[in-house]
């Protein structure tokens, strides 16, 4: 279905546009042919993945926001970059950005980076097709985040900086599950992912929440795959966890007190732990290279001896290099309470 | 002259359904406990002894099954009244406690509770307001229509009302973030009783005891409510204010239920009709047949949606997926009991 | 007891049915409404029982303003048979006619003995004892009409008013009706019927009152007013008149 206005607007920015001459081309994580621009320095991010993902790689060429950044965010990344305006989003759920306005807005590149199955690669090719954009799909899961890296790299044309993010990316991933890898499968801790308010709803088997946690613990709820969903407290009675992730405040401030979780044993040996979010989630969302330093995190919860490293230390870094910030020790223990 | 049909074998049936689906209920669950346990938990429970079980499968028993059966037994039998209550107001079998748009305004309210990232409580009491709120707007528009057949203004009212809090829904649905908001909200509407704990009792028994309260004691009059407006003014009813008290209980008890639950459709219609083919269609017998009777359909679903899988099923999925076939089941071989 | 119309315009919001109308019926006396459709027959019951506001004018019963009694006190004075029910729900019989007891009763009250006694006797009298465990749904038109007058007469009023009461009825449960009304008014209660057929009058009535588009064209005793040249001019068509020993009968002409 091919909005014909879209079709005009594109057709004319074809027209008054200068010609590109996209002399390389790139094969994008879905295997798609996408046209390397010549020169890059206006980005679109289709989602959030990709906002982030580009941040910390060219912050100066991101456009704008899907959504906008709440202030409080805003302390934790560059302030001109982070007050870029919303832009809306072609993909995820919910689509928000009207094609017109991203036309409008005369990006060079647009960057999606998530899942690369059959309906994603379909709606890369409509709006490569409306807009006359390249539009690259790059691979969004955890593991490959080095890879997608180098790729966008070559399609910014920023190479150098793209290698020194992947490589920090391989060798964070190289310590950590080589000190995990030894453990056996049934010593590692038992890990229940809480979200909501009331703390039922969690990632099944497999789902894009739980990545990190199923890489180096076990999630409870992972004998069923499946994305999100609902369980009930007695379910959550039966699994016992060990160890409890949340990122939800209320959940985290009101389960030590609550009855019905007094007898879980994460409870009882106070194991239950806010995952922090600013500026962007460590644990979940959005799906991201965010989640890297989370995983230092969640590798000292759940094996605090193999870890000795100091966790301010490494967010210090990890900021620096990625968000390009020099957080004080205040914000660092900010961010660390977990709280907004 | 002969005796009218004995109501006693129906209400039998009734309190027999009640009974097996709360022994059901209380034995059965994820966590495995067994019937000497929970014998001696509510034993212990009653004569202030300590129960020689684990504490954990005290906790299950009194803090998360115990609370979860009652607010069942509570939410099936205040939409089975709603409903039996509103298809005498409406002089219509097939209406539901939906129909003046308590659902959907009570879910307007949930959904925005969730956008704005409130606490639990407060969510729940928007979404309690939310559903009054639609009703009122509703019966205010109604009664400024000035019309020989208020029941049909009030329909097409809440017909429109309805549609319009949907539509609230959805733009708020559309504007959650994606990531933490949506699924939530998806969740919340598909209806759950997952999340119920002892302090959600509460604020669910009040509004429902004083609801249903008020339209068990009008189920005599409601008998002539049923009748065409004309012919039960004639009869000396004050049809207006009746008519505004019988809304009122009914929307209390909904709200109240929506908010606790979530939107659980079928229960208010499908139950009624259940009830009518045990005691008939009198609403002196009726409506406490269908309270009752409404408790224990509810719990028997409620138990399935949280025994079935890992997972949660959501209820109001699993009372569409009953309540379905059963209707139309009702509406082939029960025929008789309608007109 | 009286219950009468002064100079009552009545109507619909929308629109006026007929002004300065003025009828009476006292106790023990039967009054006729005839007149074509849309006359506005029933919009003068309605607006004589209270169902309908008049727009002007006043309806008195027993020297108080009808407007002045509170619905219930309405309905123990006077009762109403409609022209067709509509059952949405199967009541049996016996409940149909108790709930002409409820303005005997407060708001929760449920039936007493008494009222049950009322009841079984109103269906005795009607000759319908034996349908009162059936549905309503599941009896004839005639039945239903009877199980409609029973609930009326179940109301202890001081009047019935009756609208088209023989419409819906087969040849044999015409005449049947027509005298039980006739039982009625001996009983004394005054009663008022609409009704399309003038021989019903003729035989029921002690009054008739033509009415035609929304005018009084005529009212008093029925041998009087029922002439062939008045009902010609009722019912703007012809219509023959035959005489013999045994009485009078009008048929369209």
């Amino acid at each position: 279905m091919i909005d014909r206005r879209a079709l005009i607007a594109g057709l004319s920015a074809a027209l008054i546009a200068p010609r590109r001459a996209s002399a390389q081309t790139l094969s994008d994580a879905a295997g798609r042919t996408v046209p390397v621009p010549a020169k890059v320095s206006r980005v679109f991010p289709a989602g959030p993945p990709a906002a982030i993902l580009l941040y910390t790689l060219a912050p100066d060429l991101l456009i704008g926001w899907p959504r906008a950044n709440r202030p409080e965010e805003c302390a934790y990344m560059l302030p001109e970059i982070c007050t870029r305006p919303e832009v809306g989003r072609i993909t995820g759920r919910g689509n928000t950005a009207n094609l017109e306005t991203v036309l409008a807005l005369k990006p060079d590149l647009i960057l999606d980076v998530g899942s690369t199955s059959a309906t994603f690669v379909s709606l890369a090719d409509r709006v490569q097709e409306q807009t006359g954009i390249p539009y690259a799909l790059l691979d969004g899961r955890f593991a490959g985040i080095a890879r997608t890296y180098r790729s966008l790299g070559e399609l910014i044309g920023r190479p150098e900086d793209a290698e020194k993010l992947a490589r920090y990316t391989e060798d964070t991933l190289k310590t950590i599950l080589s000190r995990v890898e030894p453990i056996a499968a049934s010593e590692r801790p038992r890990v229940y992912y809480a979200r909501g308010p009331r703390g039922l709803a969690t990632g099944l088997g497999g789902s894009i929440n739980v990545e990190t946690i199923e890489l180096i613990g076990r999630n409870v709820a992972g004998e069923t795959p499946g994305g999100l969903a609902n369980v009930s407290i007695e379910q959550i009675l039966v699994w016992n966890p060990d160890v409890i992730v949340t990122i939800d405040q209320e959940f985290a401030a009101t389960v030590r007190n609550d009855p019905s979780w007094a007898s879980v044993k994460a409870v009882r040996e106070n194991r239950v732990h806010l995952s922090p979010k600013m500026p962007f989630g460590w644990v979940d969302f959005p799906p991201s290279v965010n989640r890297l330093i989370g995983l230092w995190w969640l590798a000292k919860i759940l094996y605090p001896e193999r870890f000795p490293e100091d966790l301010r230390a490494l967010t210090q870094d990890f900021y620096s290099r990625f968000y390009h910030v020099a957080p004080t020790a205040a914000q660092i223990d900010h961010v660390l309470a977990g709280r907004d | 002259m002969s005796k009218p049909r004995s109501a006693v074998p129906g209400f039998a049936i009734a309190i027999a359904v009640l009974i097996a689906g709360l022994l059901l209920a209380l034995t059965v669950g994820r966590y495995p406990v067994g019937l000497g346990e929970l014998m001696s938990v509510l034993y212990a429970k009653v004569t202030g002894h300590v129960a020689d079980v684990s504490p954990a499968v005290e906790s299950v028993i009194l803090q998360v099954r115990g609370p979860r059966v009652m607010a069942a037994m509570l939410v099936g039998a205040a939409l089975a009244v709603a409903g039996t209550a509103f298809q005498g107001l409406f002089r219509n079998p097939l209406v539901s406690p939906d129909i003046l748009g308590a659902s959907s305004g009570a879910a307007l309210g949930a959904v925005l509770g969730i956008y704005l990232s409130l606490g639990v409580f407060a969510i729940q009491t928007i979404a309690f307001l939310g559903g009054l709120i639609a009703v009122g707007v509703v019966y205010v528009i109604g009664a400024s229509v000035r019309s020989r057949d208020p029941i049909l203004v009030l329909v097409l009212t809440g017909v429109v009302v309805g549609s319009l809090f949907g539509a609230g829904v959805g733009l708020v649905k559309y504007l959650a973030d994606p990531y933490n908001q949506l699924p939530a909200m998806t969740f919340w509407l598909l209806g759950s009783l997952s999340a119920t704990g002892v302090r959600d009792l509460l604020p669910l028994f009040g509004p429902v005891a004083a609801g249903a309260a008020v339209l068990v004691a009008l189920r005599w009059r409601m008998n002539v409510m049923s009748l065409p407006e004309e012919e039960a003014r004639a009869l000396g009813v004050a049809t207006g204010p009746l008519r505004i008290a019988i809304v009122a209980a009914a929307t209390l008890v909904t709200s109240a239920s929506v908010a606790t639950a979530g939107i659980i459709g079928w229960v208010g219609l499908v139950v009624p009709h259940l009830a009518r083919s045990l005691v008939g269609p009198d609403f002196a017998r009726l409506l406490p047949a269908a309270a009752i009777l409404g408790g224990g359909y509810l719990l028997l679903i409620d138990t399935l949606a949280r025994t079935m899988a890992q997972v949660e099923i959501p209820l109001g999925i699993l009372t569409a997926v009953i309540g379905t076939p059963f209707f139309i089941w009702l509406l082939t071989s029960v025929q008789k009991n309608w007109s | 007891m009286i219950l009468e119309g002064r100079q009552l315009t009545i109507g619909y919001q929308d629109r006026v049915v007929g002004a300065g109308l003025n009828v009476k019926l006292e106790n023990g006396e039967v009054l006729a409404l005839l007149g074509p459709n849309g006359g506005g027959k029933t919009t003068l019951l309605k607006t004589l029982l209270g169902l309908l506001s008049p727009k002007a004018g006043e309806v008195r019963l027993d020297g108080a303003a009808l407007a002045s009694r509170t619905v219930r006190e309405r309905a123990r004075l006077i009762a109403y048979v409609p022209q067709t029910h509509i059952a949405t729900f199967a009541f049996s019989v016996e409940a149909v006619v108790l709930m002409g007891r409820t303005a005997h009763g407060d708001l929760f009250a449920r039936p007493t003995s008494q009222d049950r006694r009322v009841a079984a006797t109103m269906l005795d009298r009607l000759g319908i004892a034996q349908l009162a465990q059936r549905p309503y749904t599941m009896i004839s038109g005639g039945e239903r009409q009877l199980v409609l007058l029973a609930r009326a007469l179940a109301q202890e009023p001081q009047f019935i008013v009756l609208d088209e009461p023989t419409a819906n009825l087969d040849f044999g449960n015409q005449g049947k009706v027509m005298r039980e009304i006739r039982a009625l008014a001996s009983s004394g209660l005054g009663v008022l019927f609409t009704t399309h057929d003038p021989n019903h009058a003729l035989r029921a009535a002690d009054r008739a009152y033509l009415l035609r588009d929304g005018e009084r064209l005529a009212e008093g005793p029925v041998k009087q007013i029922l002439t062939r040249e008045r009902l010609e001019a009722l019912y703007g068509a012809s219509v023959q008149m035959i005489t013999d020993a045994a009485g009078t009968a009008f048929i369209p002409g």
